[in-house]
């Protein structure tokens, strides 16, 4: 038997997607920008998927920019709206972002504007209060995660927005909503937010395809200069089959998927508990926070050692998060949120999907709690 | 005319009626160097000789990895009768070059109408005409200008050095313990450099180590292989071993205790292959179990000789040839190896070796050695 719990990394692209994508590279390869019937049909039905992803996200009447994936879209969402404020302004990024953001960080001081990290709660979503102290009238733009990829944590953009309104009605929020488009609701017009990013092989799409949501009025200037695509504010021929496959995967997102990931997700929690008592977990309870990410910390069992004895048993879960796990450090997000490095050093982060079974979760809570019995015997003193 | 790559060996030189044999083993070498690109390799007046090969380039990064080569000439072989065209040449293979030059002939062609400070004279003052850059130093000149007139003419100019040695296979064998750290493929590489044919052993502790810890070492002996002319990894599983100590023995003494494991087990492998000696990348006094103490008892357990090439090697000396040898780079990869899986906070740096004798005497040496070599995996490569 195999489990994949590794879906906040990516996703296995959906049997409609797969058809899907065979259907266009035997009859629908055409470039949509031509000028001939079929090149005419595949941008008619890219203009649908923008209206889908756009009515997912309560933001009918907003833009849509097709990207290369997640990263991008943040990356045109940051430097691409600082690129059009002629005076240096302040951007507040939150201490637990991706490095898509955080690593933008650079770029915005070289471009001479300030940047400041909002500092985080314990169960990982920012500290409203002192988020509070810090905008004013200087501030720019603030940059939250929807969902940590991390620990799951729901960030309160509800509570953000109000905040904007009140103290900052000038600045921007970007909101990187990679793990949380659809697994979510959010509702970016009655949110208030000027910009929205997410990928497509986090929801079963296809790998190379994101898009960056923006608010009718929000000013961006391009990163990537060409043919003029996307409202001249993405060059280069769309990624067809990856844009109509995101189309697809969205379409396929049913109500109540997210409730029944959270009882899985919440039935892993429960069955590792029981098993390994001193199991805890690492941001909001499992009942709370995103649906699909349980991030779990089994000391003293290093996460790397109980990933590689999972890995034996074909179970595939990850240490931290996929993107930073080769850079074999102690995740900054489990920092910034004050787990001590010990702890860090132990966590593992299991993320489901529609695609998980009951099955999955018991195999998986069944042989975790074995190696842990072995593990937890062998470790260094 | 032809191209063609003039080789030099080096220490052959210093063989007396055995000569033979040594450059029957490296024109061998240099075959298996160069096979798959049409390449002829042939012995002539005590030379040797590669031509036919598609590219100039890929032959001189194959042939100077050779050990036993000293350097190689990329040269020209033409018809000795025009003299002119002699001339010609040489001022072509010049034509880039700035500085101070020498023509060296020879002349082993007695009946040839020039003799060699003739040919000297006629050739340097064309090219002196040809080239305003060059000027003539016959002392110290910054190059040298090689013209050969045997059964044809040679031309050569630049001399490219290579790794030197002897050809691998023709001073026995030797058993590696090569873990994945930048000491021991350096260590490999000096011995097998020395023509010796190397074996490698490597103990892996799944799940403590990865399947990526395992790659890592493989592509450290890819790395290793072509110089090598090939290396047999024996991939020993180490947990159990690992646990039993970390189990049974004093905690300041684990890392020895498992480092005679080690030996134990490499020197078996070592004597089915046929080894006459063990090497290890161990340099005095650089972690724990290096003393030369710590060294001490870890011969004792093993009646070959352990050949340790960086025993007075600083760590920046060490650094300096991995890169040479392009081994620094894969050793870098961040992946753990079985030996700080358990290292302890104090390991013993003066051991005494009645206390590791005590130790040993909890485990069954025998048929933790036997079950270890029974699940060893031999991958070529």
């Amino acid at each position: 038997m195999t489990a994949y719990l590794d879906n906040s990394a990516t996703t296995r692209p959906s049997t409609a997607v797969r058809e899907l994508i065979r259907e266009l590279s035997e009859s629908g390869w055409y470039n949509p920008s031509a000028l001939y019937k079929p090149s005419m049909e595949i941008q008619k039905r890219m203009e649908g998927v923008r209206k889908t992803c756009l009515k997912a996200a309560g933001a009918e009447e907003y833009r849509l920019i097709f990207t290369s994936g997640g990263t991008e879209s943040d990356n045109l969402a940051l430097l691409g709206h600082m690129k059009t404020r002629r005076t240096p302004g302040e951007v507040l990024i939150s201490s637990v972002e991706h490095p898509a953001v955080s690593a933008c960080a650079e770029e915005l001081r070289r471009m001479g504007h300030r940047v400041t990290e909002i500092p985080a709660c314990p169960d990982g979503t920012v500290d409203l209060e002192r988020l509070e102290k810090m905008m004013g009238k200087e501030t720019a733009m603030i940059s939250l995660m929807q969902v940590n990829n991390e620990t799951g944590a729901v960030e309160p953009l509800e509570a953000v927005s109000e905040l904007r309104r009140r103290l900052c009605p000038e600045a921007a929020i970007h909101v990187d909503g990679v793990q949380g488009f659809l697994r979510v609701p959010i509702r970016l017009k009655k949110l208030g937010i000027q910009s929205y990013a997410f990928s497509a092989h986090k929801i079963h799409g296809m790998k190379g395809t994101g898009a960056l949501m923006l608010a009718q009025r929000h000013p961006v200037k391009p990163l990537i200069f060409g043919g003029g695509q996307e409202g001249n504010l993405r060059s280069g021929t769309e990624n067809t089959f990856g844009i109509l496959a995101l189309g697809k995967a969205v379409e396929d997102w049913r109500e109540g998927d997210s409730e029944r990931i959270r009882e899985l997700k919440i039935r892993l929690w429960e069955k590792l508990k029981k098993q390994i008592p001193d199991a805890q977990v690492n941001g909001p309870a499992p009942a709370e926070g995103a649906p699909h990410i349980l991030n779990v910390a089994l000391e003293p069992v290093r996460s790397q050692t109980m990933l590689f004895a999972l890995e034996g048993d074909g179970i595939y879960v990850s240490a931290g998060s996929a993107c930073a796990s080769r850079k074999q450090k102690i995740s900054p997000v489990l920092k910034a949120m004050g787990v001590s490095p010990a702890r860090a050093d132990c966590s593992l982060r299991f993320s489901l999907s529609r695609e998980t079974t009951e099955e999955e979760i018991d195999y998986t809570a069944e042989r975790a709690a074995f190696h842990y019995g072995m593990l937890k015997k062998y470790v260094r003193r | 005319m032809q191209d063609l790559l003039l080789v030099r060996y080096g220490e052959i030189f210093l063989k007396g009626l055995n000569r033979p044999y040594f450059i029957r083993a490296l024109v061998r070498k240099i075959r298996y160097a160069v096979r798959g690109m049409g390449a002829e390799v042939w012995v002539h007046d005590g030379r040797i000789f590669v031509r036919g090969f598609s590219d100039l380039d890929e032959c001189i990064s194959r042939v100077t990895k050779v050990f036993g080569v000293h350097s190689v000439s990329p040269a020209v072989e033409m018809p000795k009768e025009d003299f002119d065209e002699i001339c010609n040449q040489a001022i072509e293979m010049v034509k880039d070059l700035k500085g101070t030059f020498k023509v060296n002939a020879r002349r082993s062609d007695k009946r040839y109408p020039l003799n060699s400070p003739a040919i000297n004279e006629e050739a340097g003052y064309r090219i002196l005409n040809a080239n305003p850059d060059l000027k003539v130093d016959v002392h110290n000149p910054d190059y040298l200008v090689n013209i050969e007139i045997r059964d044809m003419a040679y031309l050569y100019v630049k001399e490219i050095p290579a790794f030197g040695g002897m050809p691998v296979g023709t001073n026995g064998n030797a058993t590696l313990l090569l873990s994945g750290g930048i000491d021991s493929p350096v260590a490999g590489w000096m011995i097998a450099k020395r023509g010796v044919q190397i074996n490698a052993v490597h103990f892996h502790s799944y799940p403590y180590t990865s399947d990526r810890a395992k790659e890592k070492v493989l592509d450290l002996a890819r790395k290793l292989s072509f110089s090598c002319c090939g290396i047999k990894v024996h991939v020993v599983p180490f947990t159990e071993i690992q646990m039993q100590i970390h189990e049974k023995c004093p905690d300041e003494y684990t890392t020895l205790i498992m480092r005679r494991y080690m030996m134990r087990i490499a020197e078996r492998i070592a004597r089915e292959t046929e080894s006459e000696a063990l090497v290890t990348g161990e340099s005095i006094g650089q972690v724990a179990s290096q003393t030369m103490t710590a060294l001490g008892t870890t011969d004792a357990v093993v009646q070959m000789p352990v050949f340790r090439p960086l025993i007075g090697f600083d760590k920046s000396e060490i650094i300096a040839i991995a890169r040479k040898i392009g081994t620094l780079e894969i050793s870098e990869q961040p992946f753990e190896d079985c030996c700080t899986v358990f290292t302890p906070r104090h390991p013993a740096t003066h051991p005494k070796m009645d206390k590791i004798l005590e130790g040993e005497s909890h485990l069954d040496e025998e048929a933790l050695i036997q079950r270890a070599l029974e699940g060893t995996e031999v991958i070529r490569v």
